[in-house]
């Protein structure tokens, strides 16, 4: 397997944490210093273009500047391990240090612009990253630490019904560098399973998608939320109480339509959504309102958990 | 119906601008389908629409062209399950992406782009990819609590004790801009706002 | 007076493979020789008299061969230049080396003629030599007691060669003792695939040529003097198959159950067990790591055959030529879980049906869900792991499974017609006469839906199919209550291990390679090993045996004809040699001996290293040939073509590291055109002299590979080491001169190592 760092660190700041899930960023932040992971965090990073480029308004060269100018954030900073809490950015960024590397045309197309307006500080060098060895989701990290993760749990989640939700951008895009499977995706199993929890494991449509496919959600609302439900359904099936998630825009697809698709499905579906960060924080203890931010979720965390008990030490 | 190839007709060239394309990561992939149907059978739009990523395909290959302006293409989630499993090594779902940009370089689905403008004018304004305001009015139909939520945003990161702000300093701001001017996108956004302003 | 030579150049097109890329024309107009030839195909009869006339009517003193590797061809070229003395011949690889791993035309173009120039020089130093032949031990070792394996040694046997199999399990039979039924085209119906194997294990077992070593493996392999001597391991069995008649009471009284391999897991049998009914030998066997020790056996066994203790033994195999038939294994499921086959009983391998469906298997035939009842519609998919580029799938076909799905689906329908049976396909793959098997089995109302399934998950009691009907453009779910998965073959672990062992080569996919499958069909990069079976490429039984009873044939034609050597061997001056002894303790290969107060030198064993004569004080040994001579004529001869810019990089590569070199182009991978690969007999003829030279007359860099099974590695790697430290003292980068290991089977690894080396030189920036 891959080696996984644990210095060195740019926690890549997504657009859609802060403005709708902050408690993630706060969660990794509280999970990674319990961990003792070296990182930072930049002001001077940009959102990756993702959601834009995926809803075709951004072509490949205008999200690889944008690319190589964080990439160079990073260098900078002596930070060039890029550790991101969304799937999306994620996937972005890994496909852009792939091109910039591969592909000459590209990588002197964008620098070339870069020189000629003034930016020469932001070229990119063929293997100034790579791939497989600098871009990472905050999964990939915290499965480095997974026998560390034992250590700090305060409080015992293992009683709750729990699936695991894997962002396709995590697993499918670049599935060559997707850790503990892509075709049945497990990572977030095996995190819970850190947390002394078992989850249910495979249910049916475990790999597909949130259905919130960037432009569905918004230009083709009966598409993408038929998809959602196909999961939902899945998941009632199994009266499922908590779903781990990996990525903001799976987790806005289940958590704040979960109450529209329950209409539409004329079923109720009960099942809380926390990002893995969140769940980790919880176990490890902590606070709901000032850690895990609870107060940004639209299905209430406390509808579920209602009492938190201590493990056995 | 009878369709005819001439003999100077080269269906190829479609599949080839295709594998020619800078987003293409999977070399002569698209030559090598064999129309097995795997794509279909794990896609979500497949699943609910009348979209057929294996039909995709049959279409590049035969090099018509005129799947440019067909709406279906639009349906594609992203969700990479066909890239994942095609056993030729093929990824409809970029070949999707590609056959999008190349509409759009041929001014097609201007359209489908207008409401998406804001994405490109939060990042002209504060460097994110916020979710255009345009979608709001549906969200707070649909998301029960939403407008609290977002009315009450700053104190929750505040409690989270977040920091940096949400917004970068303004040089920063001014560099995502300039790149994004110098790589063509302001120039293309303008002229799909302005198209479609027109229309309106 | 060498310069003076006649030579002449004979371009060979290759049929396009190398004119396609290569600029003939070019390569033609830059040759100033006594004669140029060029054609199509110049290995073949017309290509000769090409060479012949030409070398009649201009009255050439030497040859040069521009088409292919002398790995395959030389033998021909050779032969194609009588009256010629063949070593004044000598081959220009511009195809495996140059064509096929490089895509510039201009540039290949001019490598090419490098290369040429390279074979022109070393030609003028070239003397004519006679070979050498040898004769061989007869004895063989056939390695694998599948299908394959048994009819290679019965056909030996009956030729009176002596044979020995040595199987890995407690039994021979292999695959096809638990195949239940196998299709036969021309009946166009299914036989009883024990009543096939049983009347060739009997003969088998009562030949008297052939013996067969059970729970053994090979475990280490040397090559001396056309020898090989096998170290075989040989696991305990527990149970003296002299002694034991197969009475099964241990059996009995056993009370440990596990499950049954030979039933694929969904049987269980006890820890002592017969493997099958007709098992050979004819004996129990104790399966140590599930024996619970208790004794029980022990005490009933009347024939007292038992014994609770044993170790492993080691044991020597000397033979002259060996048969690799270690066969394949089945795809491992865990690598496609959206199948759901470790999620649900009912989803099964159709070599799992196979066992269902035969009489002798769980169910005594009977086709029966885990819960006992008939299934009523089955789904079989096809193409699970084969003709699959993602991670752990298989891109070749594995050939059989079409025809595997057809006759489970005919035997299914011949007992139970209510039973509604679905092949998943992606294209129905029935040559020749299987067609009509395919035309048979559709008569028997079996159904076929084009379109490969995406998942198979469990809704209510059934399952659920997902696939697209692609004739019809149908996302479609199909309820099914039982679900078989058609597996890619792969290469067993033991043909993986067999193939480090014995250091031959295997294809990308893990196979063993023939050295080439029209001229030297089953046949290995390694002389006297000889592959067939499922160890080679995915086949059915009757191809198994018919390449197995070619591989007997080739055993012979080299057991009778023997092994022609080359003559670059070390040779006495018997005048000069005062018996002293040294060369004997230097050299590394033993070869040489004091016979008859003479030292001898052991031709088959002897590689021209030259080890002896560097240390002969007497200065009574040289190597025939000229070698040393050679080695720097051909360095010359690439360096005088450098181009202004251009990059060079000379490559030293014995046998082994030439043929992994060839394996790059063979599997059309590729490496810069800087390389310039040049064959030596043994990497030790390397001189530093040699090396001192290249570097400072145009070299770039110097790149020496060698098998770390090679004797001679330990030395080379410090001579090597010795003369970085040189290069350092002299204020040249040592940076430039490189050595690593090469291996047969990691051609890619080669190649990936030569493109990296040539980018450690381009960042030195000489």
């Amino acid at each position: 397997m891959k080696s996984l760092p644990d210095k060195n660190i740019l926690l890549f700041r997504s657009c859609l944490v802060s403005v709708e899930y902050p408690g993630v960023e706060s969660s990794t932040k509280f999970v990674f210093d319990k961990l003792g992971i070296d990182y930072a965090i930049s002001e001077k990073q940009t959102c990756c273009t993702g959601l834009g480029h995926y809803s075709d308004v951004f072509n490949q060269i205008d999200t690889s500047a944008i690319g190589a100018r964080n990439f160079k954030i990073a260098k900078n900073l002596n930070r060039p391990n890029l550790v991101m809490m969304c799937a999306t950015c994620y996937a972005i960024n890994k496909k852009s240090v792939k091109l910039l590397n591969k592909k000459d045309d590209l990588r002197d197309h964008i620098n070339q612009l870069f020189d000629e307006n003034g930016l020469s500080h932001l070229k990119y060098e063929k293997d100034d990253l790579n791939p497989t060895e600098n871009i990472f989701h905050v999964v990939d990290i915290l499965y480095g630490k997974k026998d560390e993760i034992k250590k700090h749990i305060k409080y015992d989640l293992s009683e709750y019904k729990i699936a695991t939700h894997h962002g396709c951008h995590y697993c499918k895009v670049h599935y060559e560098d997707t850790i503990a499977g892509f075709r049945d995706p497990n990572i977030l199993d095996e995190l819970v399973e850190a947390c002394g929890c078992e989850s249910i494991g495979w249910y049916d449509h475990k790999r597909a998608t949130c259905g919130t496919g960037f432009r569905q959600r918004y230009s083709n609302p009966d598409l993408s939320f038929t998809a959602t439900a196909d999961k939902m359904n899945a998941l009632g099936d199994e009266d499922v109480e908590i779903l781990i998630h990996l990525c903001p825009n799976c987790h806005i697809q289940f958590d704040r339509y979960q109450h529209l698709i329950s209409e539409r499905e004329g079923r109720t579906f009960k099942a809380i959504h926390l990002n893995i960060a969140q769940f980790i924080a919880l176990a490890m203890g902590g606070d709901f309102d000032k850690v895990i931010g609870v107060k940004a979720h639209t299905v209430p965390i406390d509808s579920v958990i209602k009492d938190l008990k201590e493990v056995d030490k | 119906m009878t369709s005819k190839q001439n003999l100077d007709d080269s269906p190829i060239d479609f599949a080839e601008r295709i594998i020619g394309d800078v987003k293409n990561s999977k070399d002569e992939g698209v030559l090598k389908c064999v129309q097995c149907g795997m794509c279909t059978s794990t896609c979500p739009a497949a699943r609910h629409s009348d979209y057929n990523p294996r039909e995709i395909i049959e279409r590049v290959l035969e090099g018509d062209t005129s799947i440019l302006e067909d709406d279906l293409i639009w349906n594609c989630f992203y969700c990479y399950t066909c890239h994942s499993v095609c056993p030729v090594g093929n990824s409809v779902c970029e070949v999707n992406q590609i056959l999008k940009q190349i509409a759009i370089s041929n001014e097609i689905g201007y359209d489908k782009l207008y409401e998406y403008m804001g994405f490109a004018d939060s990042y002209f304004t504060a460097a994110i990819g916020a979710i255009p305001e345009i979608f709001f009015e549906d969200i707070g139909r649909d998301v029960p609590g939403w407008w609290d939520f977002r009315n009450n945003l700053v104190d929750i990161r505040e409690e989270l004790e977040l920091d940096p702000p949400l917004m970068p300093p303004k040089d920063v701001i001014d560099e995502v801009s300039l790149i994004l001017t110098i790589t063509g996108f302001k120039e293309k956004i303008e002229k799909i706002r302005a198209s479609q302003e027109v229309e309106k | 007076m060498r310069d003076e030579l006649k030579v002449g150049v004979f371009l060979c097109e290759c049929g396009g493979n190398i004119s396609d890329v290569i600029d003939l024309d070019e390569v033609r107009e830059s040759l100033d020789v006594e004669f140029v030839g060029q054609f199509e195909n110049l290995c073949s009869l017309n290509g000769r008299k090409i060479i012949r006339d030409a070398i009649f009517d201009y009255d050439l003193d030497r040859v040069v061969v521009a088409a292919c590797s002398p790995i395959s061809h030389e033998k021909t070229f050779q032969d194609y230049v009588k009256p010629l003395n063949p070593y004044l011949m000598d081959m220009a690889n511009i195809r495996e080396q140059c064509s096929w791993v490089h895509s510039d035309s201009k540039k290949a173009t001019h490598k090419a003629i490098t290369l040429i120039n390279a074979s022109i020089e070393k030609l003028k130093q070239s003397d004519a030599v006679d070979p050498i032949y040898c004769q061989t031990p007869d004895e063989v070792a056939v390695i694998g007691g599948g299908i394959a394996g048994m009819n290679a040694a019965l056909s030996l046997a009956k030729q009176g060669i002596k044979v020995t199999i040595i199987e890995q399990s407690p039994s021979i039979g292999g695959h096809m003792a638990k195949i239940g039924k196998v299709f036969s085209p021309v009946k166009i119906a299914e036989e009883c695939g024990m009543c096939l194997l049983n009347p060739i294990l009997n003969e088998l077992v009562w030949n008297e040529n052939i013996e067969v070593i059970t729970n053994a493996k090979v475990i280490e392999a040397e090559r001396r003097a056309g020898t090989y001597n096998l170290i075989v391991e040989k696991s305990p069995r527990y149970v003296d198959t002299e002694r034991c008649i197969a009475c099964g009471k241990c059996k009995e009284v056993c009370e440990v159950e596990v499950p049954d391999d030979w039933n694929d897991g969904l049987s269980t049998r006890k820890a002592i067990y017969r493997p099958f009914g007709q098992s050979y030998p004819e004996s129990y066997v104790i399966d140590m790591d599930n024996c619970s020790k208790c004794s029980e056996c022990v005490k009933v066994c009347n024939m007292r055959a038992i014994k609770l203790k044993g170790r492993k033994e080691k044991m020597l195999l000397q033979v002259g030529s060996i048969i690799v038939a270690t066969g394949h294994k089945l795809f491992d499921m865990s690598k496609r879980p959206e199948y759901g086959y470790y999620r649900y009983d009912d989803v099964i391998t159709q070599s799992e049906l196979g066992r269902i469906t035969g009489v002798n298997g769980p169910t005594k035939g009977k086709l029966l869900k885990a819960n006992g009842e008939i299934p009523k519609r089955i789904v079989m998919i096809q193409c699970v792991g084969s003709r699959d580029e993602k991670p752990d799938g298989h891109k070749y076909c594995s050939k059989i499974c079409c025809t595997v799905a057809l006759k489970n689906a005919n035997i299914i329908k011949h007992k139970y017609p209510e039973t509604d049976v679905v092949i998943c396909y992606t294209d129905v793959r029935t040559p020749g006469m299987f067609e009509k098997y395919y035309k048979h089995t559709q008569e028997n109302e079996v159904r076929f839906i084009r379109g490969r399934p995406g998942e198979v998950v469990k809704k209510g009691d059934n399952f659920i199919v997902r696939t697209e009907d692609t004739l019809k453009g149908e996302f479609i779910e199909i309820e099914a209550d039982m679900v078989v998965l058609s597996t890619a073959m792969e290469p067993s672990d033991g043909t993986r291990e067999i193939a480090e062992i014995l250091n031959i080569g295997t294809t990308e996919d893990g196979f063993i390679k023939e050295s080439h499958p029209k001229i030297k069909p089953v046949t290995t990069d390694v002389q006297g090993i000889f592959v067939c079976g499922t160890a080679q490429d995915p086949k059915d039984i009757t191809e198994s045996i018919m390449q197995a009873t070619a591989s007997a044939s080739k055993v012979s034609e080299y057991n009778h004809g023997g092994v022609e050597i080359e003559p670059f061997i070390a040779e006495i001056d018997k005048e000069k040699c005062i018996l002293c002894g040294d060369c004997i303790s230097r050299c590394k290969y033993k070869s040489m001996s004091i016979q008859d107060d003479e030292v001898y030198i052991d031709p088959m064993s002897c590689n021209g290293c030259g080890k002896c004569l560097v240390g002969c004080r007497q200065k009574a040994i040289h190597v025939n040939g000229n070698i040393d001579e050679k080695i720097m004529a051909t360095i010359k001869g690439v360096l005088s073509k450098k181009q202004p810019d251009q990059r060079m990089i000379l490559v030293f590569l014995d046998n082994i590291g030439y043929t992994a070199a060839d394996n790059i182009g063979v599997n059309r991978l590729s490496y810069p055109e800087s390389i310039h690969i040049i064959k030596v007999i043994s990497v030790n003829r390397v001189r530093p002299n040699h090396i001192k030279y290249a570097l400072e007359n145009g070299a770039d860099g110097v790149f020496i590979g060698e098998f770390p099974g090679d004797l001679m590695y330990d030395e080379v790697e410090r001579k090597v080491e010795r003369i970085k430290e040189t290069l350092g003292e002299l204020n040249e980068n040592p940076e430039r001169l490189m050595f690593s290991k090469v291996y047969i089977p990691y051609f890619s690894g080669l190649a990936r190592k030569l493109t990296d080396f040539d980018k450690k030189i381009e960042e030195l920036d000489l």
